[in-house]
């Protein structure tokens, strides 16, 4: 009928104006920001970022700053913002100036052209803000793609009320550590004492260089250099001892990041949780925690106590992209908006980040902090710390997603199927890897 | 209002022109009967066999409405497919309402509008292409067809950066325009109108009209869109209900959660739970707000059988 | 408005015809300027892309065919080809069986509960495949699903539906769900349209209604299934979305390269190596083509299309 199409035309019609109303303004992403511009004539710099209460620290940079103004959206987490920025880089527009990246992906994106040395923008001026550990993972020889922001110095988070039921006490080495999880299987407790999981991925990668492993050497400025070292005799070593742990049934072999393993966290099925310094921040917000449990930090365990080996496990930065129309605000922003004690007061209380930043990492407030959810027990102090300056930084590769996927596979093959033994799954990666980057073009030195 | 006279029983044309008039109830009734007495005591076991398939294919829904009731805690410790002691449910809508300045409510209505517009937009399309392919013979039709029916065979991989570097040249990514237009191309939908209107409309009363004089498109409008009727719900449903499905466009597309669809947003709220990271553990919120986010659907489905039982006659009857 | 035929002058049919020709282009011009916008071009130009080869360290350059031949070498896409095919054979049969033996169930029935049975079978395709698999994904979970409890019940430890071993199943289970609601109503409706008379000649004649069932109803019915099988093929062959949506909590079971489209997915968007990407989509597109004209081909007495 006549009506009929006309008056489907009205409603594509009206819809039509709606949308175009809502998206007036649109033809820039800038436009649509989460957060309030407090200075509308000042420059805006678009950021991507997925904190927690990140538009707090946003508020507070805008109330600060008169020339520039952030624009910040969600884009995602993780992977979902990586492929909308691969997307943007490879159609040539739509990136933000400003991008939260995890210091494993820089060279990924800067190998693309993707990502602006900041040396040329004042990078240097900050440097002395950071630990050498926390600036190496942002540089690329003489580069600097990205300014740090937080990151994961490793340690241990254990529940003491189930350690002390089984008599057990608290590892500082690994050879303790197995024999702790055998003594608790050998008196039947209903869980393990840890998780190994296979998609580990930068958790694997840390364990494996606190045996000594250094996997990749890479420099930006001879871009199709590389060196692949997965196979060595340290990593090896660690894979085995999981191996052996996890054919025994004394660690699991959960996959992270599930909805399984966030709960068999907390409830208790593992007594210790080997983690990174956003790991408390990580367990007081999941959902079934223990009234009963008495949760302690301590430090990592060490293969060989005299020589302490620390490490890293995630962490983030924020890096200008090449895409960003103005660089220099662009890079003010980065370095700026978590550079005020302010910022990371929000950033520790409400997003349980942990800080790279000198000023604050040594201040007494952060020293001293006591964590209720460990019972009033400094961990900052007594574990994360220590960690944090024992540092002493990691390279990834260029193709860090695919070698992590290569790496759970194997790993999948030695803990989860039984099919392979450590050192050839080792082995094994190191062909694959080695095969990609020729494959990509890389001279593998 | 005109009925077709392609020769067909009784019981077909009350279906297929369940838009034109009421049933002939009946004919159904009478055949019901006999169908009655001829398989007296196979009904029972018939019964038994579509209940089991029903309940199979209801029992993740229920799960999803009782999830919908709980807490957090809740969907984790009490039994999945009962109903935890405390009814949330009133309580969870509140927190979609909350929860990021209620953005859960922003991302509903980014679905509808997205899927109407697009759905109206593609039935559109489809009417006048499949009027188009089916009653003007014109050289090339057959190939243009085919190459339309081949396009359904293409990966929608390929075409998403190619397609979003069209979109981003005219500054439509990040808008729901980025959704809408590509959601425009339905060609199975113009398959389905083809046919449809091949069945339908017979040649001879377009010639009638076109002898009496009136123009094309008038004879368009006032003839044969009438007899399509049925067919046109169903490619509007099924195009609505496409857009409203559809995950990888726009989650390809749209960056700014203030555009998501309710399928991307809840994605993202469920990777944000997954990861676990302080406080943003929305489990409940996410099995709320996906049975809310489903009931559009269902219940447009309840209220619209006729239209879908009548016209998903269509294309598989030569 | 008079129904009847009239033979029209040829001299006008004749003048009329070359306007109409116009016409009727014109009324297909909206559909193509999409399709050209939406997927001619961006075909175009994946397939562009499809033949050159663009590595991390070096820059683009030409290669043409040789993408296609490592594509078609290539142990991950191969694997992945064998999965789907492997996954058509099972899952197609899978639904097309229940949704055929719900219609021809409810084909018999008259009652409210056959109505309401049909409008519940159907009930998934209204679900988004999202939040399909995120509903089993929890119905799955050792921990949060009711398979700890039902098991239970017998005595038996529930499978770990999320392991190598079983996801195959598992995702069987998800997709036959999800779909067999929707193919179940183009078969019922297909069976609406039969002339009601003649299983009266056939009753007449001593057949039971299972005879019936299989003889006449089924081989009646024989092109929309064919219809049915064709789009569940390509739709199966290019399985994506339920894999991909699984992998979150299940991703030792499911590799990035699972099934060919995975593969494509992940070459672009986790290793940023688009061109070939485009060339295993398009390669996949070739594998779909010659897969489903060659089942139209080996169908065609059944199929009914010209």
């Amino acid at each position: 009928m006549k009506n009929k199409v006309f008056a489907g035309l009205g409603i594509v019609a009206v819809a039509a104006a709606a949308l175009t109303g809502c998206s007036s303004a649109s033809g820039s992403a800038a436009a649509s920001c989460t957060n309030e511009i407090l200075k509308p004539d000042a420059t805006q710099v678009s950021v991507w970022a997925w904190y927690p209460s990140f538009e707090q620290v946003v508020d507070l940079f805008n109330q600060n700053h008169d020339d520039v103004q952030i624009c910040w959206t969600n884009a995602g987490q993780g992977n979902d913002e990586y492929t909308k920025f691969s997307t943007s880089i490879e159609s040539g527009s739509g990136a933000p100036d400003v991008i939260m990246l995890e210091s494993e992906v820089l060279s990924s994106f800067s190998i693309r052209n993707a990502l602006v040395d900041l040396s040329a923008y004042g990078a240097a001026d900050v440097k002395g803000n950071y630990t050498d550990g926390a600036w190496k993972d942002v540089s690329s020889g003489d580069a600097v793609y990205a300014i740090p922001v937080d990151g994961g110095p490793m340690g241990m988070l254990y529940r003491q009320d189930i350690l002390d039921t089984y008599g057990i006490a608290a590892p500082t080495t690994w050879a303790e550590f197995a024999d702790a999880a055998q003594k608790l299987k050998d008196a039947g407790a209903p869980g393990v004492l840890a998780n190994f999981p296979p998609n580990g991925r930068a958790f694997t990668q840390a364990l494996f260089a606190q045996a000594g492993s250094k996997p990749f050497t890479y420099d930006s400025a001879a871009p199709t250099d590389i060196g692949i070292d997965v196979n060595d005799q340290g990593s090896k070593d660690v894979l085995e001892y999981w191996q052996k742990l996890t054919s025994k049934g004394l660690v699991a072999t959960d996959e992270a990041f599930t909805a399984d393993y966030n709960t068999k966290l907390v409830d208790g099925t593992y007594a210790i949780y080997v983690a990174a310094a956003w790991g408390p921040g990580y367990l007081q917000g999941l959902e079934g925690t223990d009234d009963s449990a008495t949760w302690r930090a301590a430090p990592i365990p060490q293969w060989d106590p005299a020589k302490p080996v620390q490490v890293n496990w995630g962490g983030s930065t924020f890096a200008v992209t090449s895409q960003a129309k103005d660089k220099a605000a662009a890079a003010t922003v980065a370095k700026e908006v978590f550079g005020t004690e302010e910022a990371w007061k929000i950033g520790i209380e409400k997003a349980a980040l942990f800080p790279l930043w000198k000023p604050i990492l040594d201040s007494d407030y952060f020293r001293e902090l006591e964590s209720p959810f460990f019972g009033g027990q400094q961990i900052n102090k007594e574990v994360f710390l220590p960690a944090a300056a024992g540092y002493s930084g990691f390279t990834f590769s260029p193709f860090q997603n695919y070698a992590y996927d290569q790496l759970q596979q194997q790993v999948t093959a030695v803990t989860v199927d039984g099919s392979k033994d450590a050192s050839a799954a080792l082995d094994d990666l190191q062909s694959s890897l080695e095969q990609y980057a020729t494959e990509q073009g890389f001279t593998i030195k | 209002m005109a009925v077709p006279t392609t020769a067909r029983d009784d019981r077909t044309r009350t279906i297929v022109t369940a838009g034109a008039g009421r049933p002939d109830r009946s004919a159904r009734r009478e055949a019901r009967r006999n169908a009655r007495v001829a398989q007296g005591g196979r009904r029972i076991g018939s019964h038994v066999l579509l209940l089991v398939l029903a309940l199979y294919f209801v029992i993740p829904i229920w799960w999803l409405f009782v999830a919908a009731t709980k807490s957090t805690g809740g969907l984790f410790s009490s039994p999945a497919f009962w109903f935890d002691d405390p009814m949330q449910l009133f309580a969870n809508i509140a927190g979609l309402f909350e929860h990021q300045g209620g953005i859960y409510w922003t991302w509903l209505g980014n679905s509808f509008v997205y899927s109407f517009v697009s759905g109206v937009g593609a039935t559109i399309v489809a009417v006048l292409a499949g009027y188009g392919f089916a009653k003007y013979r014109f050289r090339g039709r057959g190939f243009v067809f085919g190459m339309i029916l081949g396009s359904v065979m293409v990966p929608l991989t390929a075409l998403v950066i190619p397609q979003f570097m069209l979109l981003s040249q005219y500054g439509l990514v990040n808008t729901g325009w980025a959704v809408i237009l590509p959601s425009l191309l339905n060609p199975f939908a113009v398959y389905l109108m083809r046919v449809y209107t091949q069945d339908t409309v017979p040649d001879e009363l377009l010639e009638a009209a076109r002898i009496d004089g009136a123009g094309e498109w008038r004879t368009f409008t006032t003839i044969v869109v009438p007899l399509l009727r049925p067919a046109i719900v169903t490619v509007l449903l099924l195009s609505i209900v496409g857009t409203w499905n559809n995950f990888f466009l726009p989650l390809a597309m749209l960056t700014n959660p203030e555009t998501l669809p309710v399928t991307v947003g809840l994605n993202r709220w469920l990777a944000l739970s997954n990861a676990g990271a302080g406080g943003e553990q929305v489990w409940n919120l996410i099995t709320s707000g996906a049975f809310i986010s489903v009931l559009p659907l269902l219940l447009s489905f309840l209220l619209l059988q006729r239209y879908w039982q009548g016209g998903l006659t269509l294309g598989s009857v030569k | 408005m008079a129904t009847h035929t009239l033979t029209t002058p040829s001299r006008r049919r004749a003048t009329g015809h070359a306007r109409r020709q116009r016409v009727g282009w014109l009324f297909i011009t909206p559909f193509l300027v999409i399709f050209a916008a939406f997927l001619i071009f961006p075909l175009i130009y994946a397939f562009g892309m499809s033949l050159f080869s663009s590595t991390l360290a070096t820059g683009t350059k030409f290669v043409g065919a040789a993408n296609y031949l490592k594509a078609f070498t290539d142990p991950l896409f191969l694997g992945g080809l064998g999965r789907v095919a492997l996954y058509a054979v099972v899952m197609i049969p899978a639904q097309l069986l229940v949704a055929l033996v719900a219609a021809l169930v409810l084909d018999t029935l008259g009652t409210w509960l056959a109505k309401a049975s049909r409008l519940l079978i159907f009930a998934p395709y209204a679900i988004p495949v999202v939040i399909g698999a995120l509903m089993w994904s929890f119905l799955y979970s050792p921990r949060f699903g009711p398979a700890g409890t039902i098991f239970g019940l017998f005595g038996l430890d529930a499978p770990d539906f999320l392991a190598s071993s079983a996801i195959f199943g598992s995702l069987v289970n998800i997709v036959t769900w999800q779909w067999s609601g929707y193919y179940m109503i183009v078969i019922y409706a297909a069976l609406r349209s039969i002339d009601p008379s003649i299983y009266e000649a056939a009753r007449v004649d001593g057949a039971s209604g299972l005879q019936i069932a299989t003889r006449i109803k089924v081989p009646m019915i024989a092109s929309s299934m064919v219809m049915v099988i064709t789009f569940a093929l390509i739709g199966t062959l290019q399985f994506f979305t339920e894999p991909t949506v699984l992998r979150s909590i299940a991703s030792g079971a499911l590799p990035a390269e699972y099934t060919p489209n995975m593969y494509a997915y992940a070459l672009a968007f986790s290793y940023s190596q688009f061109n070939y990407a485009s060339t295993i989509a398009f390669s996949l597109a070739i594998v779909v083509f010659i897969g489903s004209f060659g089942f139209l081909f080996l169908t065609r007495k059944q199929n009914g299309l010209k």
